[in-house]
């Protein structure tokens, strides 16, 4: 088709696309070429349209502030905690329920509906639920253990946000996998079942194999989403008690809009772009190669 | 047996998962009297006076304004969002343009943590005064839902029989015609789903919303917090929990009525990601 095609129709598909091309340039592109230009340059809420060049002391600034390696800690950990899980805790609902749920997809909607609801709410509804006179978990603990800890204390609180995360999002991990469970064919069930494999055998030999790339995708959604999480953390304790629970985001957010070190938090966004992309690279790559 | 087992274990996720929503429902059905008293599941006088009293406008907080400020940078944000995908989906599945380069970018846009844009575009918006406008956090929720609203859409187009197209152009029409007349019209399930899918993404959004808006656009997922900061006398608890369910509830009626078609586009997402 390619070779056969025209130049006014080449010309055709391209003006299809400028649009969307020309808006992402203008939203993404102007602001990434921004971001290269204040990372270098010392730049202060007054002087905007003339900033002046410094080289790189922004990234020195940023690279030598603890707490950017605090957020960086935090980010890695709560992502790889959350994301792992999600998964486990999501595959084993997928299969587990698989047989109540096969016919039944009011009750897989009912599973879905926390990934309606804003996380920024969510997080706003746990300062209700975990609070210790109103809050109906603090109450239930101390009526059945008579005690209750402070959910949100140093101590705790990492805990608390992994919880509060892993509920509102296995059910996005629980979903991909039930699709990807109920799209296994049925004859290959019974066909394993005749060659006499017991029902746990297939599972671990035939149907987890054929689970892997949706285990792998859900895993990385759900590590990114909880690499950048903001919304649920922030409204709920901020950075938290001595900073402890500030990712990324909220560290370039804190940076910027309490502190004004615009220079640091741009260039700890330039280093977060930089990475992301790194990062999206080489798993790109490595699909690629495992493809052909 | 294990049937049964299946049911306890499938009310006991629906319950632990819906928690937060099920404990701030019941709150927001307490008068303050009984939500100092009784932090329980039991509703002992329930009333509506919660709802009554956010719902009403006052100089200090006006929840019509923020939820007006949601929809609104919503129905930009999802509406533009498909407007802007579907020439270029349909550019990407038939033409080929950028199938290797453009779409694989944009999709990835999604695995991009979006606060890396977000100081350069908050300086952008002061320049040319986009700031706590309306339609600027539309224009940002339109980058928040181009990737997936662009996957859902040539996978859409994809799956249509190209000799649809073919036939149409040997009568003479050029590509824009095919689009308007043929590819649209058969594309009207996918083109509802990205724009579903975009308005609950748009209207659940915060962080632009936290950080491009101050006073005039403030949608209602960063205004709901500010329930949480009035007065001196500490939280009211069941203004808080009222204004939480109102400001939850569009996105999860919209979801309930779309939820096969929005679970089915997200593992498409998810496997072209």
């Amino acid at each position: 088709m390619t070779a056969g095609m025209s130049m006014t129709q080449r010309t055709e598909w391209a003006v299809l696309a400028t649009p969307m091309v020309a808006f992402l340039l203008l939203f993404l592109g102007l602001p990434t070429i921004l971001n290269l230009i204040y990372s270098v340059s010392e730049v202060r809420f007054e002087t905007l349209r003339s900033p002046t060049l410094t080289g790189l002391q922004n990234y020195a600034a940023a690279l030598s502030d603890p707490a950017f390696w605090r957020a960086t800690w935090f980010s890695t950990r709560f992502a790889v905690v959350t994301a792992t899980l999600q998964c486990v805790i999501g595959l084993a609902l997928a299969i587990f329920l698989h047989p109540l749920l096969r016919e039944r997809s009011w009750a897989v909607g009912i599973l879905m509906m926390p990934l309606m609801v804003a996380p920024a709410l969510v997080g706003l509804m746990y300062r209700l639920v975990l609070h210790e006179f109103v809050g109906p978990v603090p109450h239930y603990a101390y009526a059945f253990l008579g005690w209750s800890p402070s959910f949100l204390s140093g101590a705790t609180v990492f805990w608390t946000l992994v919880v509060i995360e892993s509920l509102q999002w296995t059910p996005f991990a629980f979903l991909l996998f039930h699709m990807a469970y109920s799209a296994i064919p049925a004859e290959l069930r019974e066909a394993g079942l005749v060659d006499g494999a017991g029902p746990f055998d297939f599972l671990r030999f035939v149907e987890l194999p054929l689970m892997v790339p949706t285990l792998v995708i859900a895993f990385f959604i759900r590590f990114i989403d909880g690499f950048r999480v903001f919304d649920n953390i922030f409204v709920l304790v901020g950075s938290g008690p001595g900073g402890s629970t500030a990712s990324l985001s909220i560290y370039i957010y804190e940076s910027f809009f309490r502190q004004g070190a615009i220079g640091r938090a741009v260039a700890a966004s330039v280093i977060l772009f930089i990475t992301s992309f790194a990062v999206l690279w080489v798993l790109t790559r490595l699909a690629a190669r495992r493809k052909s | 047996m294990l049937q049964a087992l299946r049911w306890v274990v499938f009310g006991l996720v629906a319950f632990l998962i819906n928690f937060p929503v099920l404990v701030t429902l019941v709150t927001s059905f307490k008068t303050p009297r009984e939500i100092a008293t009784n932090p329980t599941f039991w509703i002992e006088g329930p009333t509506l006076a919660n709802y009554a009293s956010v719902l009403t406008i006052t100089d200090r907080l006006n929840l019509w304004a923020y939820l007006w400020n949601s929809f609104a940078a919503a129905l930009i944000g999802s509406l533009l969002a498909v407007l802007l995908a579907l020439p270029a989906a349909f550019a990407i599945a038939r033409g080929r343009l950028g199938r290797h380069t453009l779409l694989p970018l944009v999709v990835n846009l999604r695995a991009v943590p979006l606060i890396i844009f977000a100081i350069p575009i908050y300086m952008g918006f002061q320049l040319v005064g986009l700031l706590d406008t309306r339609l600027g956090l539309g224009l940002i929720l339109t980058i928040v839902n181009l990737p997936l609203a662009l996957v859902i859409l040539v996978n859409a187009i994809e799956e249509l029989p190209v000799e649809l197209d073919e036939a149409a152009r040997i009568d003479g029409a050029g590509s824009f015609a095919v689009l308007a007349r043929i590819v649209t019209p058969l594309c009207r399930p996918a083109l509802t789903t990205a724009f579903i899918f975009g308005f609950i993404t748009a209207w659940n959004e915060f962080l632009f919303g936290l950080m491009l808006t101050t006073r005039v656009a403030v949608p209602v997922t960063v205004g709901a917090s500010f329930f949480f900061a009035t007065a001196g006398g500490g939280v009211q608890w069941g203004l808080a929990a009222a204004v939480m369910i109102v400001a939850a509830l569009p996105p999860m009626v919209l979801g309930l009525l779309m939820y096969r078609q929005i679970s089915r586009s997200l593992l498409g997402g998810a496997l072209k990601g």
